[in-house]
């Protein structure tokens, strides 16, 4: 049984209570907190080794929520992974720099993948890791560093979905939109 | 480029020297994105970790895996200290530090959420690299602040002036550089 604040989730054996948060542009959704929760990030790990696609040489995923995850995906597959940031740092050298695309009221973004980081997606196989796909705008940013490092997307897989991204994306499961 | 080579558990890796300050460089010690050396450090940390802390504390975004790591190999749960103020933060307790590697001075925020799960419990930091000791020293206020005790401080290298009190796996030291090359 929900109650108005919480959403109850089930990945793996592990069930938890999400709590719903208002976001910048005053809708309600479910928060997802894999940092300090290694059982959920297990958990959910486990369950997206099967939406990695064979043919992938390498995972990128961006700065915070989803980091766990993916270093655990990364372990439990064998598959290196490469970590964009949101901010830029003194010893980037050569970083590639992308917008991500406006979606919440007047709030962007911009992804900072520091240059021998880009380098190891050149030529690659990527697959892009998040914790939530919502509207996609992320996951656009991150295809596009994907292209200009010389890369090839081979898919978007996260461990929810919410709504209806612009993109195919491999998800555990969808979370509700209207809380 | 100049490299310094480090060992952690069974795996090496040559560290880039490079400048952060005029005369200044240090090896650079990234762990995003490296699996294999977050997996060696995380487990080798787990094992030094003493029986008696009930929590791990850790500043986001570098040592973060480390923390999931050695959460995993403890069974210690970690809370993860943010860099930034969230909408849904609670009472949230911050303070501020200025860090080496950005030289500007940067926030450190606590939920509100997570202060019960630190009052009256021993506490682990947990970080990559401690060098001149800003951050670890505002972690410990913040921690101070809501009632915990560190307990014990970890990391995968100390940098600089030797620290008895961090539990490390190595030492970095600071290099002397060129200040017109860059």
């Amino acid at each position: 049984m929900n109650n108005l604040n919480e959403l109850t989730v089930r990945v793996g054996c592990l069930e938890r209570r999400l709590p719903i948060v208002r976001t910048g542009n005053l809708e309600r959704v479910p928060l997802v907190e894999f940092m300090g929760d290694s059982a959920f990030t297990n958990a959910a790990a486990q369950e997206m080794l099967a939406l990695i696609p064979p043919q992938t040489q390498v995972l990128l995923t961006v700065v915070t929520n989803a980091l766990p995850l993916t270093h655990e995906l990364s372990d439990r597959s064998g598959i290196p992974y490469v970590c964009a940031r949101k901010k830029r740092r003194t010893y980037m050298h050569e970083p590639l720099i992308q917008q991500v695309p406006s979606m919440s009221l007047g709030v962007t973004e911009t992804l900072w993948l520091d240059g021998p980081h880009a380098a190891r997606l050149t030529g690659q196989q990527v697959t892009i890791v998040q914790d939530v796909i919502a509207s996609g705008g992320t996951a656009q940013a991150l295809a596009r560093l994907v292209e200009r490092a010389g890369g090839t997307v081979s898919a978007y897989i996260a461990a929810f979905r919410r709504g209806a991204p612009p993109m195919a994306v491999r998800a555990l499961q969808d979370l509700p939109t209207h809380l | 480029m100049n490299t310094f080579k480090v060992q952690v558990g069974a795996v090496t890796r040559d560290l880039p020297i490079v400048p952060v300050a005029p005369g200044v460089s240090v090896a650079l010690f990234n762990m995003l994105g490296d699996t294999e050396v977050t997996e060696a450090a995380g487990r080798e940390l787990a094992r030094l970790l003493p029986a008696d802390i009930d929590v791990l504390v850790t500043p986001e975004v570098k040592a973060l895996s480390l923390a999931h790591v050695i959460s995993r190999e403890s069974g210690k749960p970690y809370i993860v200290i943010r860099k930034t103020q969230k909408p849904y933060m609670v009472d949230p307790v911050a303070r501020e530090v200025v860090s080496i590697t950005t030289g500007k001075p940067q926030l450190l925020v606590l939920d509100g959420f997570d202060v019960q799960k630190i009052r009256g419990r021993k506490v682990a930091i947990v970080d990559d690299v401690v060098s001149s000791g800003g951050t670890l020293h505002s972690i410990r206020q913040i921690i101070d602040e809501v009632g915990g005790e560190v307990a014990a401080v970890v990391a995968v290298f100390t940098e600089g002036q030797e620290r008895p009190e961090v539990t490390a796996l190595g030492h970095l030291p600071l290099f002397e550089s060129d200040p017109t090359e860059r």
